[in-house]
């Protein structure tokens, strides 16, 4: 069954230079219980889409499209409406822990907050499953008591707070921003390995968005990659890792650190994708990639490629892919 | 906590103590000498040298400073030259008035200026917004004893509702009591809830910026409760901070505010003590002044460290 399903939304900015496209023509649908992840890189819009589906977007952005949420256009709900979604069904992870916390209420305060806002428990109920959903991620009493401020507590231990939150009200899609970008490298272990498996035990749909290829290689059934407010490549993980038909799919992930162990020997220097990713009021007629692609042709120039399907499970907005057999650069 | 308390208890005491030497210091500097002020020009020298050993004023400095400060401690403030009463029976009929004048005027600006300061920073660039904005910035161009000018003509010439001046006294009992203070409050307020109010929208502002506010959005909260529950409180710290400046500013007010008014309160005995060259009563009011100033940012950092758990101190789990 859809839980989740997004046509044509685009994100205009109003600027003082005039307007700007964040996200363009971005369509995508989830299943319940099922994972989907967005990887890209700064600025390429991953965050807007999140933000987007929060209802959550600057003062200054207009958005335009459908979001299907268990059968209700999200834009065009009133902003009751909006807020009673909001944290019950649709809960969101946030990159900063440090700051994602309110510092001066108790984490028990927060995670129980929700609870109380919208099932309406009374403080005691609330705080006893608060208590419950921190030991449910790792936080178990005694010794982490309810009572604790969020500067008490490590970045990790932060972030486990925040998924305690989004998890209260049973959600049934879970977006979770670069959830362990701002974390060391053993506790973004920690934390996806948590996130994996309690949405696994909730049946909880997962949206994962991250720059880190290997993050979504092992987190994800499906995934879109983005690329200046575009989606450019999309398909099962598996299908997508296998072909990288996008050239812009290809020069992320020679660009990752993850790929440079297995693809690369010892002391080669990672690689980079020259050039900049266009300036949202300035982008070009073409394809949004060309300026920076290597295979590009003069066919790429007039016109945006429209997405096409490599095959059932894979699909491209290029029209000279890369072939499996080519090899990553 | 307990620690944070000690410390900032000895502060409080250090700076009591620092504050008393000062105020002795300079009021040894002034010229003028107290018995020569009380006798007038034409004293016979003898005289003057009685008069000086009865009131200690031929003891070394080091001496009187010591005796002055035991006197402070034990609640002997000397007695008043002109008034030949002991200076704290002076000081405890005029607290009366001035304490409870202080605490209105202060509980009006803060009632005034948070909510306002909030709502500005709610509906920014709106009307309500330009509407705060203005007001403050007439509440702050308007010097504060004009203001009352323009109260006593209007509430007590004008319309006569409230008194134009004057104290009824607490005998009098309680309303008519505070009927004399209202206007005098309010004159001394609205410059400062001006300032607050300002204070308040710009702290708010930011923090509405903040993370931690988009993440209570995303649990489901609504604008208004998420500025509310999750903002305002992380706002107040430079609100409180502002307020405890505030506070010697109203003592300054009090001066001229009681003297608008008639009142007979602390800053107008001030006022008459100093035009009167009593001494003893300057002295000890200014130290009274400085250590209430004193005293209040002491409640104002413990007011900071119960707003914000983490100026506490206490156990880490990292």
């Amino acid at each position: 069954m859809t839980l989740l399903s997004v046509t044509d939304l685009c994100v205009t900015l109003d600027t003082p230079d005039g307007p700007a496209p964040i996200l363009q023509d971005v369509s995508f649908e989830l299943a319940a219980g099922q994972s989907l992840g967005i990887v890209g890189e700064s600025g390429c819009g991953k965050s807007m889409t999140a933000l987007a589906l929060m209802g959550l977007l600057p003062a200054q952005a207009r958005v335009a499209g459908e979001i299907e949420f268990e059968g209700e256009n999200l834009l065009a709900l009133p902003e009751a409406q909006l807020c009673n979604i909001r944290g019950r069904r649709l809960a969101m992870v946030f990159q900063e822990p440090m700051t994602a916390l309110n510092p001066v209420k108790t984490i028990g305060f927060q995670v129980a907050e929700g609870l109380r806002w919208h099932l309406g428990l009374s403080r005691g109920a609330a705080e006893a499953r608060a208590v419950k959903l921190l030991a449910r991620v790792g936080l178990p009493q005694p010794r982490f008591s309810p009572d604790l401020y969020p500067h008490q507590l490590s970045g990790g231990q932060r972030q486990r707070v925040v998924i305690a939150m989004a998890l209260a009200c049973e959600p049934a899609l879970l977006i979770a921003d670069e959830p362990t970008t701002a974390l060391d490298v053993t506790s973004q272990a920690a934390i996806l390995d948590l996130l994996a498996e309690v949405t696994e035990a909730a049946g909880l749909a997962l949206l994962l968005i991250t720059h880190d290829l290997a993050v979504v290689w092992q987190n994800t059934a499906r995934m879109l990659v983005m690329y200046a407010g575009r989606v450019v490549e999309r398909g099962a993980t598996p299908a997508v890792f296998e072909r990288m038909a996008h050239p812009y799919t290809r020069g992320l992930f020679a660009a990752s650190p993850g790929a440079l162990e297995a693809a690369l020997p010892a002391g080669r220097r990672l690689a980079t994708i020259p050039g900049q990713v266009p300036d949202p009021r300035h982008r070009p007629a073409g394809c949004v990639f060309a300026g920076r692609c290597p295979r590009v042709q003069d066919d790429c120039l007039p016109a945006q490629p429209a997405e096409r399907a490599l095959d059932a499970a894979h699909g491209v907005a290029c029209l000279h892919p890369c072939l499996e057999e080519e090899g990553v650069p | 906590m307990a620690l944070f308390l000690l410390q900032r208890l000895t502060a409080l005491v250090v700076t009591l103590l620092v504050a008393s030497l000062v105020v002795f210091l300079v009021m040894e500097v002034l010229p003028g000498d107290p018995a020569a002020v009380m006798l007038g020009i034409n004293a016979r020298p003898d005289t003057l040298a009685a008069l000086r050993q009865q009131m200690g004023l031929d003891l070394p400095a080091a001496q009187r400073y010591v005796l002055w400060l035991g006197g402070l401690a034990s609640g002997d403030l000397g007695t008043s030259y002109t008034y030949g009463v002991s200076v704290w029976e002076l000081v405890r009929e005029r607290l009366g008035l001035s304490l409870p004048l202080a605490l209105i005027a202060i509980c009006l600006s803060t009632a005034l200026a948070i909510p306002l300061g909030v709502l500005a920073a709610a509906r920014r660039g709106r009307a309500a917004d330009a509407g705060v904005m203005g007001f403050t910035q007439l509440g702050i161009a308007i010097p504060n004893f004009w203001f009352a000018i323009l109260l006593i003509l209007l509430f007590g010439v004008h319309w006569q509702i409230l008194p134009a001046g004057g104290f009824a006294g607490w005998e009098a009992g309680a309303w008519p009591a505070l009927k004399t203070l209202i206007l005098p409050a309010v004159a001394l307020a609205l410059p400062q809830a001006a300032i607050l109010a300002r204070v308040t929208r710009s702290s708010v502002l930011e923090t509405l910026g903040e993370d931690f506010v988009r993440t209570a959005r995303a649990k489901g909260l609504t604008r208004s409760a998420a500025l509310w529950r999750h903002a305002v409180r992380n706002a107040l710290i430079p609100v409180v901070t502002i307020m405890g400046l505030q506070f010697s500013f109203l003592l300054a007010g009090t001066i001229i505010i009681e003297n608008v008014f008639y009142l007979p309160g602390l800053g107008r005995l001030v006022f008459q003590a100093i035009a009167q060259h009593d001494l003893i009563v300057v002295k000890d009011l200014v130290m009274l002044l400085a250590a209430a100033v004193v005293v209040v940012n002491f409640l104002v950092d413990l007011a900071y460290a119960v707003i914000d758990p983490r100026l506490r101190g206490g156990r880490s789990y990292e």
